[in-house]
This record gives C-alpha cells, structure tokens and sequence, in this order.
C-alpha cells in the first residue's frame, strides 16, 4: 500500500464500497485500481466511493478515477460517491465525470439512490 | 502588505506540496477565503506537475523554481521548468471522447485557466519556460 493513501474495500448489502483516505495522485490511483479490480467490486452492480473530505486529487489522480466510471458505465455499472469537499465535488463537475458518477453530500442520500433503481 | 518567497522544488511528483504549503501559508495572512485557498492550492499543483512532467520530463538532475509574490490585493505564482515551452496547439479544447466519456488526461492547464484571474507562459529563449498565475483576494 502506498503510504500517501489508504484504500479499503468493503460491502453493503448489493453495494460494493471503495473507501479513500489521503492523496489521489499518478502515483497513488493504481491503490484505487487495484480495489476497483477485486472480482467483488468489479462485478458489482452498485459501486460507491466514499473519500475523505480532506483528500487531495490531483489531475493525474482524476484519471484512474476516470478510468473507473468509464469501466463502470460501458458495463453499466451505477457508480455514486459522497465525502467529497466542495472544491473536488465542483472540479467533478467541470470535467464532466459527474456523466458517469453520480455525486452525493451524505452517504444516507447516496445508498438511497441505488435503492430508488 | 509585499512578500517575495522563493523555492526550488526537486523535480518529483509530490514535491509540488511544498509550494502548496507555503502559497496557502500567505494566502491565510493575506485574507483569502478557504473557497479561493482551494482553488489556489489546485491551480499551483497543476502547474507544478505540468512543469515536471512535461517541462522537465520526471528529470530528477532538474528544479523546479517557483517565485510567490504577495501584493495588497492579489498573489502571483510563476512556475519555472527547463522545458521546451508549452505548445498551444496541444492544450486540449475537448474533454469528452466520442463515446461521452470524460477525456482520461490533459485538465491541467483547463483547471488552471478556471481556477486563477490571470494566466500566462512563456519560453525564455535558453532559460526554460515560465508559467504565471495571478490570483486576486477578492473574485
């Protein structure tokens, strides 16, 4: 694990989360790559990201999140996060990732939305 | 209020933190709101990383020189780097691929342009190249 991020997998019913705590960086995305490729969470239906409000993305981190909801939704996987701060959750929606994952304030509204499906 | 800090950043992705550090220290004293710290903070790790990657090309013999300048009503950031100059014909003008999936790279100097008032580079002839950012306190 490298040590300027901590990545855990865990599940929630039909929910696959990914929780990240720490630096969204190049050199820290293949740790989020690496659990998105868990066969659990791959094949997953529902996949949500839970980030820390204090984690730092940069454009290189960006990618490997970019890879993933491009996986996610040529399989049509249905991909949320919550825990973003304001300034992650509007670079999301300048670069558009937000037309693959769906952004949430509070965990409660992003489990509520798989369970609207 | 004038402050005139400069740094010389070893040529490795995540040594851009230490201006971070320091750019957000001055722009505290200086009354900037969190909401344009953030932007701040992005606008100058993207350059950085710009300027490491594709300036300096990950040469870890390089610096990358950074000059924080706080005036009364705005803080100027240049970046420096040994590169060739960025070329604007390979800025990318379109962030969606044809199958409207977000582009995988190429929002640094995008974030950068949204992020800060004023935005500028340059090749010094023999001396590198020189990205300036100004960002005002008040919006």
């Amino acid at each position: 694990m490298s040590k300027d991020i901590q990545v855990s997998t865990n599940q929630k019913g039909d929910i696959a989360v990914i929780s990240i705590k720490g630096d969204v960086t190049a050199d820290t995305g293949g740790e989020i790559d690496k659990a998105y490729l868990q066969e659990s969470v791959l094949n997953s239906p529902k996949l949500l990201f839970e980030f820390d409000r204090d984690c730092y993305i940069n454009s290189g981190g960006l990618a490997f999140l970019i890879d993933i909801a491009s996986q996610g939704r040529k399989k049509e996987q249905k991909i949320n996060a919550f825990g973003l701060s304001d300034h992650f959750q509007k670079i999301f929606h300048m670069i558009g990732i937000t037309r693959c994952i769906k952004i949430f304030q509070t965990e409660e509204s992003a489990v509520e939305d798989f369970l609207s499906d | 209020m004038e402050q005139l800090v400069e740094l010389q950043l070893p040529n490795i992705i995540g040594s851009e933190k230490a201006a971070i550090e320091k750019a957000v220290s001055i722009a505290e004293d200086m009354g900037f709101s969190q909401d344009r710290i953030e932007d701040l903070k992005t606008a100058i790790a993207e350059a950085c990383i710009n300027a490491i990657e594709h300036g300096n090309k990950f040469d870890e013999n390089t610096k990358v020189g950074i000059t924080l300048a706080a005036n009364e009503n705005s803080l100027e950031v240049v970046v420096h780097d040994n590169g060739e100059g960025i070329d604007p014909n390979k800025i990318p003008k379109k962030f969606v691929t044809e199958e409207g999936l977000p582009q995988r790279r190429g929002y640094g100097i995008f974030l950068i342009n949204n992020f800060v008032n004023e935005f500028a580079y340059k090749k010094k002839p023999g001396a590198g190249n020189e990205v300036k950012m100004v960002i005002h306190l008040n919006k």
